[in-house]
């Protein structure tokens, strides 16, 4: 393209773009919704009391998998400020709900409010209290007494997979709730001929979400409408509006849900939940607003958990480093049930499409099941699969690297898909559109003087220092369009977005959306957007997201989807207000419209000093009739939605600098450089920001957080005591390269980038621990890596060698 | 994870609370900064009938210089240790460990009486009053007694406290000068209960070692002293092999727990490896200050 111009012409056309961009959308706009979080102003679920509220305490299962013989709730019901106690006898008439699915060999298990008949793992609700206070429905929870009937627990995955593994749920006849194959090519002859082949039992452990607001819902009716609000700290209002509204048979019109202020989700609040159809349930029943407020045991215990996958893997090269074929066989740990609505096997079935990664490989074998353990479910999680696809074939292109004598970086480069290869499809079927991998991984090396980060290892290896460097690559699919939505088959339209953008009689702009902020600055960066297509100002325009009710079809923010998607809509309906702005103003300004411009809250005529506000033009145009005439009068309003068809694809090549302490095995991480791509950056500040907790996640996947059940199926990681999160103190100062390619098949050519730095840190740790012991022979194939587990490698390995030796001194 | 139903008494002396604990008859608590209380109430692991507040308690957050020894007010909080002038200049390995408790907002409201009652294995103040010789004063309906710090931790979470006692005062003997000290530790997170830890504090007498006492935690139900360890290095010069040796004895004495976070292999291999470090620093500090 740039080659049709002359050489001036395209600098002085840099040159205009510099003078004209980050004016709104591309500048550190500082966050609008800060003054009001970061003050304790912001209005969260919990913080909403609303006159003779009553709160529910759940009795949960303490068995792992067992029958339900009996419950008596009577002592319970006698209890002080106890108002009802209920059962799944009493939900009967509340539908189950179903994540379906069109994949084959697939089956959706139901989701209810509370366990019927059996329960499936330890921690799901079994009795709702309903009480005047917490505190009495919790002394009540004591009071219900049920018998249950144990049945086997069934722990293991792999042994779960059994034809003579108890089953979880025996209509199903089997654990296995799915299961897929991808293909491309012939990877089995490939690899038979191959000249070098690596392979690994990876195994990447269960991990939970731990958002900083438990989740908390609270339901209030109106029993002469029959009208029900759901307030839910959800990241999916929109979802669980269309989910209730089939559960308990009622139209959207009568049914609201709001996601006000949520503080984090990670994909934790991205499902429907039971106790969100018991609250729901529970209001309606007992005509009063009843609440419940997870505490952070609850959370621990039911919570959707991500991760928890084995991958086998092998990839095979020639001589000379080119990869030729990878073969995956990924078992998926998915827990009791099947989640809505993104079914049990959200997690690995994205490990499976992902694990080609930017490379190319000519063939591909991969295959996926999903197995239901007693556990509690899993869902999405920041990152969802590509944190383990991208640990597996990133370790493996690092043992190759070894293998082969190369540099990691040398054989990366040479394998990935070049910048003029794109389109590229991959062996389980995607198709990267334009992406940056080479530019990424360049620009991270670069940023952290990767030369002399060896040359450091150099030093530090002569002096009996363990000093690793690690590095991985990938791309997400962001921004997904309706075309790649219904691929998975689910019941949901996850590729489109709406905005409605009014100005109302007072000139104000407000502006609503069926995304939710759960804490990424959202009322920000859309501002951002409306502002620069509109021609208004940032802190004019009102941000009104999380409502079911603020448009007729919406879900929410998952998938790294919202800039994209409620971008591009903000964008269309903007577009067309200022339009309608430009047509009122021409007439009241009696000016022609090219003459004609809006800018910050105000449409002026260029070159002189006639200027209206919006506030001016608002009122002239719905107040003082006359001024415009009848048949010219528009409202100032347009509702868009917006679909990118396909969507588009996010990049980074991620670097991590560590140091292991040969005494300890304390594991330092030193640096960490992020170079990355989400294409045109609509505030610098909120992407490095995203990035930076991005990988403090990582960061905790790859060296702390692991839910542990033991062979009882009971957790126990059950606290925050044990189950370790990182903070501040464990997490390095990150540095983020952005490279900005702006995509070319979405509108303004974002791209999606929420969830990325979790993607990348996991393998580039693992990449960065095993560097630094590879002197002594040692392999990273488990996540989380712990001194611990570090510490047993060794004494084996060492074992190995010597097997009279013993503790060293 | 709301606790049990309790009664509640603001006490407003000593005398008080010993009499409400004794009234309780073994069903009362005490609750100081909360730290360790509050979420064994919110997990209903305790019931207690009452709970008898001694934080409204005047004049028991205190660190007094008696001239032999510092006198700590039970109620002193970590953070009040953490950054006491005489508590830094007569224990800096005192000191250097109240760094290691907990996180701030925690050093703000827990209590050095707590955290002695509380007996937590992996807990710094038990660890270093043993360490320290600390005698610990006590107080109950029948008056005032003392135990040693030796004979108070009986096991996990379990002193020679009897029902009706109040620690009302920790006494550290104070240390010759110059005395060469150090305290390691080894936890998954900063401010994290120790997987390990040890301290030492060291003389000398002429080239040789006197003085010697080493304490180790998180390998065992209670903190411990490395009577062995100390016994091998006390009077000898010190030398590589010789610590070697004391370390080899620690290895030998101790019998950790295997838990989430570390085996008992694993656990053995760190105390040793602080051990050394901690003696290595400890010698060097006190040539430092002898010459
Ligand atoms: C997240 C977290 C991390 C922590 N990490 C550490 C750590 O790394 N190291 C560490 O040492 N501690 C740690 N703690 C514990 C903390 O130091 C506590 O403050 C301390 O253990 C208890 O002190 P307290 O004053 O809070 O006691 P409380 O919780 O009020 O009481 C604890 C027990 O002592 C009894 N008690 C209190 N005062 C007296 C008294 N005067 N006489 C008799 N009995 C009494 C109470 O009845 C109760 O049984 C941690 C705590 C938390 C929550």
């Amino acid at each position: 393209m740039t080659e049709a111009l002359p050489k001036s012409a395209t600098a002085s056309r840099e040159a205009e773009e510099l003078a004209t961009r980050p004016k709104i959308v591309g500048a550190s706009v500082k966050r609008t919704e800060d003054p009001r979080l970061l003050t304790g102003k912001g209005a969260y679920v919990d913080d909403r009391k609303v006159p003779g509220m009553l709160h529910v305490a759940f009795r949960r299962s303490d068995h792992s998998h067992a029958l339900i013989k009996a419950i008596d709730c009577g002592a319970a019901r006698d209890a002080d400020g106890v108002v009802a106690v209920f059962t799944a006898e009493d939900m009967r008439e509340v539908n189950a709900v179903f994540a379906t699915s069109r994949m084959k060999n697939y089956y959706a298990t139901p989701i209810t409010g509370l366990a019927i008949g059996k329960v499936r793992y330890v921690g799901e609700p079994v009795v709702g209290v309903i009480a005047q206070s917490r505190y009495l429905a919790e002394d009540a929870l004591e009071l219900v007494d049920i018998t249950y009937e144990p049945l086997p627990v069934v722990i293991d995955p792999e042994e779960a997979a059994k034809p003579s593994s108890a089953l979880l749920h025996e209509e199903a006849n089997t654990n296995v709730l799915c299961s897929r194959e991808f293909k491309t090519g012939d990877a089995e002859a490939a690899i038979a001929s191959a000249a070098v082949r690596v392979s690994g039992r990876f195994r990447f452990h269960r991990k939970t979400p731990t958002a900083m607001e438990n989740r908390t819902y609270l339901a209030e009716y109106e029993p002469g409408r029959d009208e029900l609000t759901l307030y839910t700290s959800s990241q999916v209002p929109g979802i669980i509006r269309d989910a209730l509204s089939d559960a308990f048979d009622m139209p959207g019109s009568q049914l609201r849900v709001v996601a006000p202020d949520v503080g984090g989700g990670f994909g934790g609040k991205a499902s429907l939940y039971p106790e969100e159809i018991f609250v729901a349930f529970a209001a309606r029943r007992l005509g009063r607003a009843v609440k419940w407020t997870s505490d952070r045991m609850e959370d621990l215990a039911a919570t959707s958990q991500g991760f928890d996958q084995i991958v086998n893997a092998e990839l095979a090269l020639d001589a000379e480093g080119n990869a030729i074929a990878l073969r995956a066989e990924v078992i998926g740990d998915v827990g009791a049930y099947s989640i809505y609505p993104w079914t049990a096997v959200i997690e690995p079935v994205q490990v499976v499409s992902f694990l080609p990664g930017p490379y190319k490989i000519a063939n591909y074998l991969g295959r996926v099941r999903g197995i239901a353990t007693s556990k509690p479910p899993t869902g999405p999680y920041r990152g969802v699969g590509r944190p383990t696809s991208t640990f597996v074939t990133e370790r493996l292109m690092d043992m190759a690297a070894q293998r082969l004598g190369m540099d990691p970086i040398t054989l990366r480069l040479r394998n990935m898909i070049q910048p003029d290869e794109f389109p590229h499809r991959i062996g389980s079927g995607i198709i990267w559109d334009q992406c940056a991998f080479t530019e990424c991984l360049n620009a991270a090396c670069g940023k952290a003087d990767y030369q002399e980060l060896r040359a450091r290892q150099a030093e530090a290896r002569a002096a009996g220092r363990w000093f690793g460097i690690g590095v991985a690559c990938y791309a997400e699919l962001t921004g997904i369009g309706s075309r790649i939505s219904v691929a998975p088959g689910m019941p949901i339209n996850t590729g489109t977005e709406t905005a409605k953008i009014a100005i109302d009689s007072t000139g104000a702009v407000t502006a609503a959306f069926g995304v939710t902020a759960m804490g990424q600055g959202l009322e920000t960066t859309l501002a951002q957007v409306v502002a620069e297509h509109l021609g208004g100002r940032v802190e004019d325009i009102r941000v009104i997201q999380g409502d079911s009710a603020a448009v007729p079809n919406a879900t929410g923010s998952y998938a790294s989807r919202s800039a994209v998607l409620a971008g591009g809509a903000a964008t269309l309906a903007a577009q067309e207000v200022k339009e309608k702005i430009i047509r009122a103003a021409s007439h009241l300004l009696e000016a022609a419209s090219e003459d004609l411009v809006v800018e910050d809250g105000k449409v002026s005529v260029v070159g002189t000093d006639r200027t209206l506000t919006f506030r001016q033009l608002a009122r002239a145009v719905y107040l003082e009739m006359g001024r415009i005439p009848a048949d010219k009068r528009e409202e100032l309003t347009s509702t868009k939605t917006y679909d990118p068809v396909f969507g588009t694809s996010a990049t980074a090549a991620h670097l991590a600098v560590v140091e292991i302490n040969p005494d300890t095995y304390e594991i330092k991480l030193e640096r960490f450089v992020v170079a990355e791509d989400c294409g045109r950056l609509i505030n610098p500040m909120i992407v490095d920001g995203q990035v930076h907790g991005g990988v403090a996640q990582g960061i905790g996947a790859a060296l702390y957080e692991e839910v542990v059940y033991n062979d009882e199926g009971q957790n126990v990681t059950a606290s925050l005591v044990d189950y370790v999160i990182p903070t501040a103190t464990e997490v390095p100062l990150i540095d983020v390269v952005h490279i900005e390619a702006e995509s070319v098949t979405t509108l303004n050519g974002f791209r999606g980038m929420g969830e990325g730095g979790t993607i990348g840190a996991p393998a580039a740790v693992a990449n960065a621990v095993a560097d630094a012991v590879a002197p002594l022979g040692i392999d990273i194939l488990e996540l989380p890596i712990s001194p611990e587990r570090l510490f047993r490698l060794i004494e084996s390995s060492k074992n190995h060698k010597d097997s009279s030796h013993g503790h060293e001194t | 994870m709301k606790p049990p139903p309790f009664d509640y008494l603001a006490a407003d002396c000593v005398e008080a609370a010993v009499q409400a604990l004794a009234g309780a008859g073994g069903d009362g608590k005490l609750i100081a900064g909360g730290q360790s209380l509050m979420p064994m109430l919110n997990f209903r692991l305790l019931r207690p009938s009452i709970l008898i507040d001694i934080n409204r308690i005047p004049d028991l957050a205190y660190i007094r210089d008696d001239g032999n020894e510092i006198c700590i007010g039970p109620l002193a909080r970590h953070r009040m240790l953490e950054t006491s002038d005489v508590i830094a200049r007569q224990f800096p390995v005192l000191h250097e460990a109240m760094g290691y408790v907990a996180h701030l907002a925690i050093r703000n409201r827990g209590t050095i009486g707590g955290s002695l009652s509380h007996a937590d294995p992996a807990a710094e103040l038990p660890m270093m009053s043993l360490l320290l010789d600390a005698c610990l004063v006590v107080q109950s309906l029948s008056g005032r007694r003392t135990i040693t710090a030796r004979d108070f931790f009986l096991g996990a979470l379990t002193t020679a406290l009897e029902e009706g006692d109040m620690l009302v005062e920790v006494r550290l003997p104070k240390l010759p000068k110059g005395t060469g000290w150090a305290f390691e530790e080894v936890a998954r997170r900063s401010g994290d209960f120790a997987l390990a830890s040890v301290a030492v504090i060291i003389g000398s007498d002429g080239d040789r070692i006197s003085d010697l006492r080493i304490g180790m935690m998180g390998i065992g139900e209670t903190p411990m002293r490395a009577l062995d360890a100390e016994r091998i290095l006390t009077g000898q010069r010190y030398s590589e092999a010789t610590v070697t040796a004391a370390v080899e004895a620690i290895r030998a004495a101790v019998e950790p727990n295997t838990d989430l976070h570390a085996s008992a292999e694993y656990r053995r291999h760190l105390v040793g490896v602080l051990a050394q470090q901690a003696l290595a620093r400890a010698w060097a500090r006190l040539r430092e200050a002898t010459q």
